[in-house]
């Protein structure tokens, strides 16, 4: 079991994770914030790249500093922004990750051969990647953080440039993973992880807002998101009495899903909110901020 | 092994690396074609030898008497029948050379050069005593004193050290080491072209391969932005480690492929055969009034693989300076720039010291002021090359870098990696 045990994280004055708490034992979490909200720095901290201001993780009860080579040999770790090496093959890349990762030969030169089939990268194997799109270059990049068959599993916004299709088979190639394993998905995309997480953790103001099974998280929320029609000269209106959610054309009317803690009036329709709308309600403020001119 | 490998394919992998290889083969081959006009006389060094042997005592040289006046003779014989003159001296053929070669065939020209060349081996034979009774060390110290304005303490260093040279040079005297033949340096100046103007080239072309390399395969995860994933790997940050060891067996494999590639060439050029037990303090090797006076009996072979040593020794500090560097900065390019300002800084730092302070001496125990002057290693030529400066400055900076290299290991297993 991975703890994350009262960990801070400073820069300086600066304040970028704050008295976190975790547990994590087999299965998917979702770490789901808006960019720049701490996902990375924790990522890094649980990956060993950076080290906690104050207090400690622990793996099956040990600091996992002190456990080092011991404990990143169970790990496997995909960075948000994956760098590669051009004039390598996807083949020679994972050679190096392997010896990197300190495989056996044989045992390495094999799980490479099905871990490029498996991202549908076998075609290319000995091609230099720098002629491969993005997301071929994330596909070998999830290859190499699956090489070693890792008891962790790290992946920092894996399916940034990944097709709709490749999407849709990682997060089917995840949940079989997961069986036996702590897969830890760090995302914004609250599609990547609402339909595989055991569990989703929300990150806000440095802190953990939210930890739970994605039913508990949309309780947050439960009886107070609507779905109606307006006319769309209504639509400024209603929208500052209400948070709206999503809205589309239908019937040459605006058909809005919202949020409002007043009581229901007799045109709306109340709907069991998604992960999606717990996402937009939470961080509200955060996807204004980053959204205004 | 694996990590060491594919670290090393990082080093060679780049092609400024492979094109720089060339480029300084090619201009160390074309220094030594530029001086392979004197390989056929220089031949004549190793025929003496082969005949007399080359230590230099009375019946060594009544017997290069008798020899040189036979050949004397067979000149004038030539010169008879050809110009209907002859010479006291073969020497003396040369000052009409230009108006007469073109009668001569190369092969009669090749026997007056031949005697030329006995008869100067046998001429300066005659001024050896002569030439290190005059040497008076004391005045050297003097001209030192004024030259670099030494002072007080610093001059009373001056006059200590060649004290001592001057102890040595009677040792030197007394052993007869200065009485054996070699190329005459006087004409040649073999001494300077290896060990000065092709050693100091390589010295110069080998540290930019080495500095390039190790910045590259130091800062190349960084560079790359696969830091991430490299440090987070089993391996870790003891991948640095990895990479130290790389990085020096990378420097190891330049200085084989410039020094064996460049001494290859140089020795199938220039014959040395019969000269490798010649001490490199033999009056024929002296290039200046001054002779080379080494700080212990060395003979050519043993003073080359000195030599070599301290290069190598030299490149290995480089590559670890630069590592050193590279860790802390992981930049390349600010790499070299910080390499090269350090290289700056080093050598001016000794030109700025006051004169008076002792400084002005252990300024210069750096590999940088080391490698500026490498046909001085080992010889006591001025107030700046005392004896076991090379040796010191060697174990000087082994500690001094081991020191910097464990700090350097300590920062970068603390560092965040961001």
């Amino acid at each position: 079991m991975l703890v994350v045990n009262h960990v801070s994280k400073s820069y300086g004055k600066f304040e970028a994770l704050k008295d976190i708490n975790l547990e994590f034992s087999n299965g998917v979490y979702g770490l789901l914030a808006p960019n720049g909200a701490g996902k990375t720095t924790l990522i890094k901290m649980l990956t060993t790249l950076i080290f906690p201001s104050k207090g400690e993780i622990l793996y099956n009860g040990t600091n996992i500093t002190r456990l080092g080579e011991k404990y990143r040999e169970l790990l496997g770790y995909l960075p948000q922004e994956f760098g590669y090496y051009k004039n390598y093959s996807p083949k020679q890349f994972l050679e190096y990750i392997g010896a990197l990762k300190g495989m056996d030969k044989k045992v390495l030169e094999k799980r490479i051969d099905d871990l490029l089939k498996l991202v549908a990268l076998e075609d290319v194997a000995t091609k230099k990647m720098k002629k491969f799109s993005g997301g071929m270059i994330q596909r070998v990049g999830i290859a190499q953080a699956m090489l070693n068959d890792p008891k962790i599993l790290i992946l920092d916004e894996p399916t940034a440039g990944l097709d709709p299709k490749e999407r849709v088979r990682f997060r089917n190639l995840l949940s079989e993973l997961a069986r036996d394993r702590i897969v830890i998905l760090s995302t914004h995309i609250v599609s990547d992880v609402e339909s595989i997480a055991n569990e989703i953790i929300m990150i806000k103001d440095k802190q953990v807002l939210y930890k739970g099974s994605i039913d508990e998280i949309c309780k947050i929320i439960a009886g107070m998101v609507y779905e109606t029609s307006i006319p769309y000269e209504q639509a400024a209106m209603f929208k500052k009495e209400v948070f709206s959610l999503s809205e589309k054309q239908e019937d040459g009317l605006l058909k809005i899903r919202f949020i409002s803690k007043k009581a229901p009036e007799p045109t709306w329709t109340a709907v069991k909110p998604n992960l999606e709308d717990v996402f937009l309600y939470v961080y509200r403020d955060d996807i204004q901020e980053s959204s205004a001119p | 092994m694996n990590i060491w490998k594919f670290e090393l394919k990082k080093a060679f992998q780049s092609p400024v690396v492979s094109i720089l290889i060339v480029l300084f083969l090619f201009l160390n081959f074309w220094l030594i074609y530029n001086h392979a006009g004197i390989r056929e006389e220089l031949k004549v060094t190793n025929q003496l030898v082969e005949r007399f042997g080359y230590k230099i005592d009375a019946e060594m040289a009544a017997k290069l008497q008798a020899y040189y006046q036979s050949k004397l003779q067979k000149m004038n014989e030539l010169t008879r029948k050809k110009f209907g003159k002859t010479y006291e001296r073969a020497g003396d053929f040369f000052s009409e050379y230009e108006y007469r070669s073109e009668v001569l065939s190369e092969e009669e020209l090749h026997v007056i050069t031949e005697t030329a060349i006995v008869e100067g081996y046998y001429e300066l034979i005659q001024e050896i005593d002569q030439t290190y009774s005059h040497l008076d060390l004391s005045k050297n110290a003097k001209l030192d004193i004024n030259k670099y304005g030494l002072s007080g303490k610093t001059a009373e260093i001056a006059r200590e050290y060649y004290k001592n040279l001057n102890n040595r040079l009677d040792e030197l005297i007394e052993a007869g080491e200065h009485k054996n033949l070699f190329f005459i340096g006087y004409v040649y100046r073999m001494h300077s072209f290896l060990f000065k103007d092709l050693m100091r080239q390589m010295i110069f072309e080998v540290m930019i391969l080495v500095v390039l390399i190790t910045g590259h395969v130091t800062t190349y995860e960084f560079q790359n932005q696969t830091h991430l994933t490299a440090y987070a790997s089993k391996r870790g940050r003891k991948l640095m480690l990895d990479k130290l060891v790389a990085n020096l067996f990378a420097s190891l494999c330049i200085c084989a492929v410039i020094l064996g590639a460049t001494l290859l060439v140089y020795f199938l050029v220039f014959d040395y055969s019969g000269l490798w037990g010649i001490p490199i303090s033999s009056f024929f090797n002296s290039e200046f009034p001054f002779p080379y006076i080494s700080w212990w009996k060395l003979p050519f072979g043993i003073y080359l693989s000195c030599v070599l040593v301290v290069f190598i020794i030299c490149q290995l500090f480089f590559t670890v300076i630069t590592y050193s560097i590279a860790v802390w900065i992981k930049n390349n390019y600010l790499v070299y720039a910080a390499f090269a300002l350090l290289f700056g800084l080093c050598v001016l730092i000794t030109g700025i010291v006051p004169k008076t302070s002792t400084a002005i001496f252990w300024t210069r125990y750096t590999p940088f002021s080391l490698i500026l002057n490498p046909h001085l290693w080992f010889i006591g030529w001025n107030v700046f090359t005392p004896k076991n400066y090379e040796w010191t400055t060697a174990v000087i900076w082994t500690c001094l870098l081991a020191i910097v290299t464990a700090v350097t290991f300590l920062k970068f297993n603390k560092e965040q990696i961001d």
